[in-house]
């Protein structure tokens, strides 16, 4: 899994691509977290998972999003999805993802 | 091997009230409107056939009771039932009928927990007064003979455990064993739920698999573990599973709740390569609409999911049969 992670306006932007699955799930899951404690660090104190190079992911890749909203709630971060592509909106209505976390069509709206 | 659903819902058992059956007959009075039927028969084949589901039928409102139907029934193989929710009043009777036709009376029962909507149809369960009767009652808890003589004591029930007339033994089954029980081999696995439950994997001679997972949650830090159950749920021809929260209500409001998704269910189904999976434990506050939008949802989280051969999303209802 491929993961890069910017600051823009003092929030953290990250950036995974490719899918995550059984196999990448693990790799999201340690991403994410350094993204939220980098997070934590920078003056917006919010992290914004770009999702725009994702194909998809299953219940362990939303699952370890809840492990670091949990995580972000505790750092005082705030944590938002931003620019899904059709199937992960679609994955995210159905898991009601989209009543958990705050989704946006671009980088900055989610700002 | 024959599956038959006599109780699909999970806590309470529910029923529809009268204005829900009213809303049903006006829909299916606008689907119709314009046509004209010659007979009953023609307007049931409308019914059956063009109306949707959650329009011309329900889903039911029985707690969870499935009865496995292996081996050959009409040379003797007994019943194989898991779960004794309100379903089990319907199968009792139905099964009285089935004897009356030379089933034999012996009944293996497979408790995946002993909560109440989970053993409430036991008191009333008829062949329980069949003095020709036996009935045995296998568990992963060595709890489950407390359990029912429990609900039968009289605060709670007129008719004492004692009382019952058929010959009712318990018998305490453990993980890692391969039992040999009337026509099929039984294995368990232990779940994560309030007081602990069981899955169980149904195995018969001609190697048709069924897999009973209900009340079970899959926990978030605890991912690691759920290659078991892939393993458990491993090519599977049916996986009968919990799927009564959406996974966003399974991981905040309803964490600890004991319960899983169709979301990972179908992500467990797909690692253990199952063939079928029937939705099951449904929510009681939920419609028939609600259900049957859960269901399309779920068909279509498996369809954008799919890595290997497609995974047959069923969604289970009082009436069900299947066949595998
Ligand atoms: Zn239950
Ligand atoms: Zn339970």
């Amino acid at each position: 899994m491929q993961w890069s992670s910017t600051e823009q306006q003092g929030c953290v932007v990250a950036s995974p691509d490719g899918r995550v699955d059984e196999a990448t799930a693990e790799a999201f899951t340690e991403h994410l977290a350094a993204s939220v404690t980098m997070a934590a660090d920078s003056p917006g104190k919010k992290l914004i998972v770009d999702f725009a190079g994702l194909d998809y992911m299953s219940s362990r890749g939303l699952r370890a999003l809840t492990l670091a909203k949990r995580q972000a709630d505790a750092a005082g971060v705030a944590m938002a999805l931003a620019r899904p592509n059709e199937v992960m909106r679609e994955i995210l209505a159905i898991s009601r993802y989209d009543k958990l976390f705050a989704v946006t069509d671009s980088i900055e709206a989610a700002i | 091997m024959l599956v038959r659903f006599w109780g699909t819902r999970g806590s309470l058992p529910v029923a529809a009230t009268a204005s829900i059956v009213q809303d049903k007959v006006a829909h299916a009075l606008l689907a119709a409107s314009g046509r004209s039927f010659a007979d009953i028969e023609e307007a049931r084949s409308f019914a059956r056939n063009e109306l949707d589901f959650a329009t011309s039928g329900t889903f039911g409102g029985a707690t969870t009771c499935v009865e496995i139907e292996a081996g050959d029934p009409a040379n003797g193989d007994p019943y194989i039932i898991c779960d004794m929710g309100s379903g089990l009043r319907g199968f009792g009777l139905d099964a009285m009928r089935r004897c009356g036709q030379g089933h034999a009376r012996v009944y293996h029962f497979f408790m995946s927990h002993l909560h109440w909507d989970h053993i409430m149809g036991f008191p009333f369960f008829v062949p329980a007064f069949d003095p020709n009767a036996h009935i045995i009652i296998h568990a992963g808890h060595e709890d489950a003979e407390e359990a029912l003589r429990r609900q039968q004591e009289e605060i709670s029930f007129p008719v004492k455990f004692d009382w019952l007339r058929a010959k009712i033994e318990f018998r305490t089954l453990k993980v890692g064993e391969t039992y040999q029980i009337g026509a099929v081999q039984v294995e368990l696995m232990e779940q994560h739920h309030s007081h602990s439950s069981f899955g169980y994997r149904f195995t018969d001679a001609e190697g048709k698999v069924v897999v009973f997972s209900t009340d079970s949650e899959h926990k978030m830090d605890r991912m690691e573990g759920e290659a078991d159950v892939e393993q458990f749920f491993g090519n599977a021809d049916l996986v009968i599973c919990d799927t009564m929260y959406s996974l966003a209500d399974s991981v905040s409001m309803k964490e600890d709740w004991g319960h899983s998704s169709n979301i990972v269910a179908i992500d467990l189904c797909h690692g253990g390569r199952a063939k079928r999976l029937a939705l099951f434990h449904h929510e009681p506050v939920y419609s028939d609409a609600d259900i049957a939008r859960m269901h399309a949802e779920s068909v279509r989280y498996e369809e954008l999911t799919r890595e290997h051969d497609p995974l047959e999303v069923l969604c289970a209802y009082d009436g069900l049969e299947v066949s595998l």
